[in-house]
């Protein structure tokens, strides 16, 4: 399929410096086509040991000025190279042979670039043409599915904030587990990128790749390389624009039918014996507006489907949009500058109304030679964003804070409450979206320049300066609303008034200088290749924010904060961090057989104490290729490029929870914050502590094994890598866990806890074609271990004899602590392992041989289901027996249709505090996969790529969405509607009875029996998705020339198509509640080159 | 290392010279480069620009006013914006029969045990201040560099404040760790003292500020240093811990000593509560609140209506009984067959009727409200619209709240009485009335965030009218009164009384009474006192009446051990004015008299005992 691309993918030409040659040289000309004819552009012609080279055009021709005896060296990516003697010619057409083993690729590593076929380290490689092309709007969701042990997660769809968080190898650290995005050299942020600006991405997993990056890269690096234009390249213009239909991936569902919600409201007030919420006199009104929903029954006169209605929130706060992406460059080169120029617009309105963002992105990669020896450039970035300003956050918290007794709007006036039960304050979620008004800008600015000097032959010095900044201004107003009854059709909830509506601007920048120099060295003598690197680093990070608000606007439309006429706050905050390192590194090996690499960083960061600023981070890797060796020469035809490496090595990290933010900044330092306090009506300041210091404080150290087996096999046609690893992080940077007795001050951070995560990688891929369809199948497979290993000792839980009684005890509380969602860590646990009561499991008996209540004989799936399960509840009672977290038998109480739970430890207390207990799962997946398959046929293509998490469950106790509490001016779920238990002893003929339903009675205004931390929240969230689906045709380029184009091509390209879960939320890649959903894209695009 | 790099752009340099002449001003760049973002020696000594080092404190005079401030801000604790934590003092009135939390709570509910969330925070809280006045005793004596008067002074403050923080603690607790010095993190797993060992110490630190010759003894209104501890303060805490150790004798002497400072009671109770009035001579110790978020006080918030400035959240209703335990104006009992007769012994529920607005029918109807009166008439609820009147129902009820002792209505917005809210920012008086109808449209019934149920609501220290001199409902400007002089006067009486001298303690009754321009004791039938016990429990009533509000009168159920009775005795629970239950009260067990030590501290610091039946 590479013959598609605009633009082709070599290697850079950074750092090829040419020498002017004043020997007699011969042009060569000549066209390279593929095997099916077209012709390809972008290939690399160089002669054999000389240092010009070139690629070919468009048309796919080159020219080049070579000695007369020479050979040609014709490389191109995903393409078997090749080398062709001239033997005099001075035309030579080329076809390249359409599969080659992956093994030829050149990678890009930490400061350099390695054959792939000598690389020690564990790195996945992602191509443009894997991410292109599709209208993801961000790289980071792009990556998911593409490379093994790689977990990308999306947590929210909301445009501006979508990218995804990426976790190398599973969650290395209980910090901050992000792994280091590195642009260009420089360390950066993912969404600072466009998308079809990349070359290619690395990403380096283990420590012999990674450690360069030193106390940076213990959760991974991910390198992106952008093009760059070539040497003697005619200029190439391209084009490639999307036009993509969004839709939500997922949506919570509501009862609608506000008859049924006012009767089940009423089930839950009958259930607790209070009056019912609503009168029978409102149903009726409602049967009879419903009966007829265009009649006009209300005294405004509207229709009943307006006055009387029957909203479904999730069908009016969604709409289906189209998202815009416009891309263009120029790249091209002379004899001795070249240059890469592009532009991006994304216009992506999102799939809530205000809620979209609109990206512009502007790139420079310019080089250019002086003289032979030095080379200087820049590679520039700049993006702006503008965001708007919807309150989704306020939505999704009242999204189940809604009633299908509002109508949202019509005529553009809001709805409000109806119904005379419901306050008048209801919420119309419309609100949060028309409201809030101003501005939300991200701009970024990335420059770099270098300077690149060749010293002697094999000697480069590299220097870089980089300056990079990201700012975000704000201004906050809005626009208030009244809320109308549209049945009376009086406005019921009146706007806010202008003098209490506040005005607010904000502005926060975050910028980094950075230093970096190289030194590198490379030679060959004889079958001894060497090269060594020896380098130096430096950044210095300020961020800082500063707002105002004031109150008492002129009118809601007028919103520059100075028109306001009342000071409100005025706030700010900074921090600062640098570090500075050097860094070396050796690599050898012996006839490209054996292969051994060194490397050493040593790190020094203003986080820590003044003696433990410093810390060294070794790393070692080797590797042997097998099928070089002569006793391997039988196997050839079965195996090829057989390699096996390894390495050990130490990555660090100085990243705390929470970072950005000024305490976590100066971990190693106790500190004062300001409190404040008056004395005869005036304001003083004060201080109190507000951090524990440890001065011991130092790095997070991730000590990394791997060991690697890479071969080809079916004529190199199948590439497989398998990779096991094994990773134990020490002294991670956690706050100390105190007792309640310090008080509020910040716990120190102290390098106490270790985890371990170890798990196996396995990458497949095969390139291969039956007659004219070029196929391919790729897949990978990570499977993963995370353990706590450390913390703060054994739990020890039991009966102890305590004077003469018996006694139970935990140091639960010690030796643990809790964390997400109902979850704790514990040393030999998994990390963040879920921690509940489990819900009662009797075998149905009720009773033993000789009469007496049996303890293990109550309701089998742990609910009082039936008259038999609560007459068994009072006699466990009777007998000493008692259940938490309600002991009291009865309606208001513990009833019918209440859970019950196991009795942990024994105490005759069911379901206490005691009873809580670790379920060996979590919410970090023990396995994720991806797999892609693509078919080419003359100018149809057609790709798809699919990716999944494994092993991996969310606990999903919502109130509006997964559990049995109805309140006040809240919906109810679909899911609990259709599904609950009702019983009432005094009349079970009533038709409501269901005594076998899942969730528990309906209770009104909130309860705590049936929510306490339990298994039955528990779900599995196993997930797989299309990612993305490409269907594509490109014209044959003689048809197109009469245009002036080249490369047209045409695609479909659909993401997030399908998902399979079991998981009954919205959308187990963002969590388990709800949140502005992921898209789901219908996408059209257009390619074409000048 | 510049001089290294400097060394070696300069190499680079001679090298690029060698090859090409032209490259100077490339070079020259390269060293441009290399200066500025070369080794700067102070690159990675890096300190927070938003908070003080450890090692600066207490080093200067201002540090050392900084820190003493920061342990008065701990009386803040339980400040909470987003919704009530139940933590405020005053909240703590929850837990008594005077208002009732509008969501239940785990004391009342029988669902409290060890976890619950309250005892943790609480402990959390108490001993954050502990620790600041400790860091702040310590900083003082050792490193502050202020004059010697000035340590002394604010030495002797700062030790009353943790003798009152410890006093919270002993009064919830009982028996807690003592810590007097700066406490390291992995030092704070002491096992608990005894609950007299902690009284003992707060004596002692309240003695200290008493025999301190540079602490005043009190302050005047408008003094700049009107919040600052007094000595009067000293004497009043002092008083009420031999209150818990029952030495009448040094109570009385502690009081004696508050009055001669110079506190009286302020002569109007209604407008003691407001801005005004909250530095007079009546308060001898008050949290001090200014009109600025995170400085003033919720109050307002919690206790007001939807209708009041903000919009408020009535998280606190009033408990009908504590209504009816206002006597009539002349000091007699409050009986409902006076103003309703049978109203006792008809069930709860019938009673509702009584409470309905005039003409229902004809409102609910103008203003498209059918509902709310097709639910009132709906036969299940079994209302006898027999015993309503048309045009009179509203002045029938009105009178059982005319003749009432006067605190009661500056307490409390009772049923058709008014209250002046806020609509826009104008003023707006607003009507409770039983069922809400309309807020709007010349209606303007009082609005609450309950409106299927009605409620007496707390009308004391709830801002009226639609622009008050305050920037948000969480910013109050009104003093929280922690101490106040008729607190004083009442355990005075209630020490005397102990004592048997019945006539000294009814003059002190009687001074609150003459205040609150309510029947005095013995000025009538109803009114003479019959012996120990009538008294006894007459001034515990007065102490209800008068400390609505305040954060007071939980505390001293708990001392009392009258808590139970009160709370749960009989029909108890979230009731709306006719005694109708909305909630039901669960009385768990005697353990509730002390709190629990947290079950995480447990975990935490394995020395600590737990309470009994806990």
């Amino acid at each position: 399929m590479a013959k598609f691309y605009v633009i082709g993918l070599s290697a850079m030409t950074l750092f090829a410096v040419g020498v002017a040659n004043a020997q007699q040289k011969v042009n060569v000309t000549g066209q390279i086509k593929d095997s099916q004819g077209t012709p390809l552009s972008g290939v690399t012609i160089r002669e054999k040991g000389g240092t010009l080279s070139t690629s070919t055009n468009g048309s796919g021709t080159y020219s080049l000025s070579v000695s007369p005896n020479a050979t040609l060296v014709i490389s191109y990516v995903g393409y078997q190279n090749q080398e062709i003697a001239l033997n005099g010619r001075n035309v030579v057409n080329v076809t390249m042979d359409g599969t080659s083993s992956v093994i030829d690729e050149v990678v890009v590593v930490g400061y350099g670039k390695q054959k792939k076929e000598k690389l020690l380290g564990s790195v996945s490689t992602i191509d443009a043409k894997q991410i292109e092309n599709r209208p993801v709007t961000n790289v980071s969701t792009a990556l998911s599915g593409v490379a093994a042990g790689v977990q990308v997660k999306q947590s929210t769809g909301r445009p501006g904030a979508d990218g995804a968080t990426i976790r190398v190898r599973g969650i290395g650290t209980m910090n901050n587990a992000e792994a280091l995005v590195v642009i260009d050299g420089i360390v950066g942020t993912m969404d600072a990128v466009n998308p079809n600006d990349i070359e290619t991405i690395s990403v380096l997993k283990d420590a012999s790749s990674a450690s360069i990056y030193g106390t940076r890269a213990a959760n991974g690096v991910i390198l992106i390389t952008t093009k760059k234009g070539k040497a003697n390249q005619k200029t190439q213009l391209a084009y490639s624009g999307i036009l993509s239909k969004t839709k939500p991936m997922g949506t919570p569902e509501f009862v609608s039918d506000y008859v049924r919600h006012m009767e089940l409201m009423n089930e839950g007030t009958f259930n607790l014996g209070k009056p019912a919420k609503y009168a029978e006199s409102s149903i009726e009104q409602w049967q009879k507006a419903n009966a007829d929903p265009n009649g006009v029954l209300a005294p405004s006169g509207l229709p009943n489907y307006i006055a009387y209605p029957n909203t479904d929130w999730t069908d009016w706060i969604y709409n289906s949009s189209w998202l815009q992406s416009h891309n263009i460059s120029a790249t091209g080169g002379s004899e001795s500058t070249n240059y890469m120029i592009s532009g991006r617009i994304l216009d992506n309105p999102g799939i809530m109304k205000n809620t979209g963002a609109k990206k512009y992105e502007l790139r420079t990669n310019l080089s250019t030679k002086i003289g032979d020896r030095l080379t200087i450039g820049t590679n520039t970035f700049a993006s702006t964003e503008d965001r708007k300003k919807a309150n989704v956050d306020n939505l999704y918290n009242f999204l189940r804070q809604s009633t299908p007794g509002v109508y949202p709007m019509y005529d553009g006036k809001f709805g409000g409450a109806v119904a005379a039960e419901e306050s008048v304050q209801l919420n119309n979620l419309m609100q949060y979206l028309y409201e809030p008004q101003g501005m939300d800008k991200v701009s970024n600015f990335n420059s770099t320049i270098f300077a690149n000097v060749k010293i002697i032959k094999g000697l480069t010095f590299e220097t870089k300066f980089n300056y990079l900044t990201r700012f975000r201004e704000q201004t906050g107003s809005s626009i208030p609303v009244d809320k109308y009854n549209f049945a009376t059709g009086a406005i019921v909830f009146p706007a806010g008034v202008a003098a209490n509506l506040t005005l607010s601007q904000s502005y926060e920048n975050l910028r980094t200088l950075t230093f970096d120099n190289v030194l590198r060295y490379e030679t060959t003598r004889g079958k001894h290749n060497i090269g060594a690197l020896l380098g130096h680093n430096e950044f210095q990070t300020k961020w800082y924010i500063f707002s105002a608000s004031k109150r008492g606007v002129i009118d809601p439309t007028i919103s520059n904060i100075s028109t306001a006429n009342e000071m409100n706050s005025i706030d700010g905050n900074e921090y600062e961090t640098s570090m500075r390192s050097f860094f070396g590194r050796v690599n050898y090996d012996f006839d490209g057989k054996y292969l051994v690499e060194f490397n050493l960083r040593r790190d020094a960061s203003s986080k820590f104490g003044k003696d433990k600023q410093v810390g060294y981070f070794p790393s070692v890797g080797l590797g042997w290729l097998l099928s070089k060796e002569s006793f391997m020469k039988g196997l050839e035809p079965y195996v090829q490029n057989v390699k096996l490496r390894g390495s050990w090595g130490k990555l660090g990290n100085d990243r705390n929870n929470g970072d950005p933010n000024s305490e976590n900044y100066f971990p190693a330092l106790a500190f004062y914050g300001n409190v404040g306090y008056s004395y005869g009506g005036a304001q003083v300041s004060g201080l109190e502590r507000s951090k524990f210091g440890n001065r011991l404080l130092a790095w997070e150290e991730s000590e990394n094994k791997e060991v690697g087996l890479e071969f080809s096999t079916f004529k190199s046609k199948a590439y497989i890598e398998v990779n096991y690893y094994n990773k134990l992080t020490s002294g991670i940077l956690v706050p100390e866990q105190l007792p309640l007795t310090t008080g509020n001050t910040s716990a120190p951070i102290v390098n106490s806890a270790a985890m371990r995560n170890s798990g196996i990688e396995l990458n497949l891929t095969w390139k291969d074609k039956i007659g004219e369809v070029s196929y391919n199948i790729g897949g990978n497979f990570a499977y993963n271990k995370s353990r706590v290993t450390k913390l703060k000792g054994q739990l020890l839980r039991g009966w102890n004899d305590l004077n003469g009684t018996n006694t139970y005890s935990t140091n639960i509380g010690q030796v643990s602590n809790a964390v997400g969602t109902n979850q704790r860590n514990l040393e030999g646990h998994l990390y963040r392992e879920f921690y509940v009561r489990e819900r009662y499991k009797g075998d149905g008996s009720y009773y033993s041989n000789d009469g007496l209540v049996n303890p293990n004989g109550g309701p089998r799936d742990g609910m009082i289901r039936t008259e038999a399960d609560y007459k068994w509840a009072e006699d466990m009672k009777t007998a000493g027996y008692s259940f938490s977290p309600v002991n009291t038998l009865g309606k208001e109480q513990l009833y019918y249709g209440d859970f019950l739970y196991a009795d942990l430890n024994g105490d005759k207390i069911y379901g206490n505090e005691n009873d809580l207990d670790f379920t060996g799962t979590s919410d970090i997946p023990k396995y994720i996969y991806g797999f892609n398959l693509g078919f080419s046929y003359k100018g149809f293509d057609l790709q798809m790529l699919w990716s999944g998490e494994g092993k991996l469950q969310y606990y999903w106790n919502d109130e509006g969405y997964s559990n049995n509490i109805v309140r006040d001016g809240n919906g109810i779920s679909k899911r609990v509607a259709d599904d609950h238990y009702f019983y009432d002893p005094a009349n079970p003929s009533d038709f409501r009875t269901n005594i076998t339903g899942s969730y528990a009675r309906l209770k009104y205004n909130g309860e705590t029996i049936n929510n306490v931390a339990n298994n039955y929240y528990l779900y599995d969230a196993d997930f797989i998705k299309l990612r993305n689906l490409q269907i594509g045709y490109t014209f044959n380029n003689k048809l197109t020339e009469r245009l002036h184009v080249r490369n047209l091509r045409v695609y479909f390209s659909g993401e997030n198509l399908l998902m399979f879960t079991k998981f009954p939320g919205a959308d187990p890649e963002i969590g388990a509640g709800a949140k502005y959903p992921t898209m789901k894209q219908y996408a059209f695009g257009l390619n074409f080159g000048f | 290392m510049k001089k290294i790099l400097t060394i070696g752009v300069r190499r680079l340099y001679m090298h690029y010279k060698q090859y090409n002449k032209c490259l100077g001003h490339i070079s020259m760049l390269a060293i441009v480069l290399g200066t500025m973002g070369s080794c700067k020696k102070d690159l990675l000594d890096i300190t927070s620009n938003t908070q003080v080092p450890e090692d600066k404190m207490w080093t200067t005079d201002n540090y050392t006013d900084l820190g003493v401030n920061g342990v008065y801000q701990a009386l803040r604790f339980g400040y909470a914006t987003g919704g009530t934590n139940n933590r405020e003092l005053y909240q703590y009135d929850r837990l008594s029969n005077t208002l009732i939390p509008r969501g239940g709570d785990p004391l009342l509910n029988a669902t409290a045990n060890t976890s619950s969330g309250i005892f943790a925070d609480v402990w959390k809280e108490l001993y954050e201040s502990v620790h600041r006045a400790n860091d702040a005793i310590y900083g003082i004596s050792n490193i502050s560099p202020s004059a010697p008067e000035k340590k002394a002074r604010l030495l002797a403050e700062v030790k009353f404040l943790r003798a009152f923080y410890y006093y919270r603690l002993n009064q919830l607790y009982k028996g807690v760790p003592l810590y007097d010095a700066p406490t390291n993190y992995n030092e704070a797993t002491k096992p608990r003292n005894t609950e007299k060992e902690v009284w003992d110490f707060i004596i002692k630190d309240l003695s200290d500020c008493i025999g301190e010759t540079n602490l005043p003894t009190k302050f005047p209104a408008g003094s700049k240093e009107f919040g600052r501890i007094t000595k009067s303060a000293a004497y009043a805490l002092r008083g009420k811990v031999y209150m818990y150790l029952q030495d009448w004798d040094k109570a009385i002497a502690d009081f004696q000593a508050v009055k001669d400072a110079g506190h009286q009671l302020f002569p109007d109770y209604k407008t003691l509560f407001t801005a005004v009035n909250e530095k007079s001579d009546e308060m001898i110790f008050s949290i001090q609140n200014i009109a600025l978020d995170n400085y003033g006080s919720t109050m307002q918030f919690y206790f007001g209506s939807r209708s009041a400035f903000g919009s408020n959240w009535d998280s606190y209703l009033v408990s009908p009984d504590f209504v009816d335990l206002y006597e009539n104006k002349d000091g007699s009992k409050f009986n409902w067959d006076d103003i309703i007769p049978g109203y006792n012994a008809m069930a709860p529920a019938k009673r509702e009727i009584y409470f309905i607005r005039d003409n229902v029918q004809q409102v609910a109807q103008a203003n498209n409200k059918p509902a709310k009166y097709t639910d009132l008439v709906d036969p299940k609820r079994g209302l006898d619209f027999g015993l309503y009147l048309q045009n009179g129902n509203e002045a029938r009820l009105k009178k059982a709240f005319e003749n009432r002792d006067p605190r009661l209505s500056a307490n409390v917005i009772l049923p058709y009485s008014t209250f002046v809210g806020m609509n826009g920012t104008s003023d707006q008086t607003f009507t409770s009335r039983w069922p809400h109808i309309e807020q709007l449209n010349n209606v303007f019934d009082l609005r609450t965030d309950i409106e299927s149920q009605y409620f007496y609501l707390p009308r004391k220290f709830v801002y009226e009218g639609g622009k008050p001199p305050i920037p948000s409902r969480v910013a109050g400007d009104i003093d929280y009164p922690v101490i106040r002089y008729a607190d004083v006067l009442l355990l005075w009486a209630e020490a005397l009384n102990e004592k048997g001298q019945t006539g000294l303690a009814i003059d002190k009754v009687n001074e609150v009474r003459a205040r609150a321009k309510v029947g005095l004791l013995n000025s009538s039938a109803a009114t003479t006192v019959s012996d120990k016990s009538d008294l006894t429990s007459r001034i515990r009533n007065e102490r209800r009446r008068e400390f609505f509000g305040e954060g007071v009168i939980y505390f001293d159920e708990l001392r009392w051990k009258s808590w139970k009775d009160q709370v749960f005795g009989g029909n108890a629970g979230n009731k709306q004015p006719w005694g109708a239950i909305v909630d039901k009260y669960t009385y768990l067990g005697d353990q509730l008299y002390t709190w629990p030590i947290p079950e995480l501290e447990r975990q935490r610091n394995t020395s600590l005992t737990q309470n009994t039946g806990w």
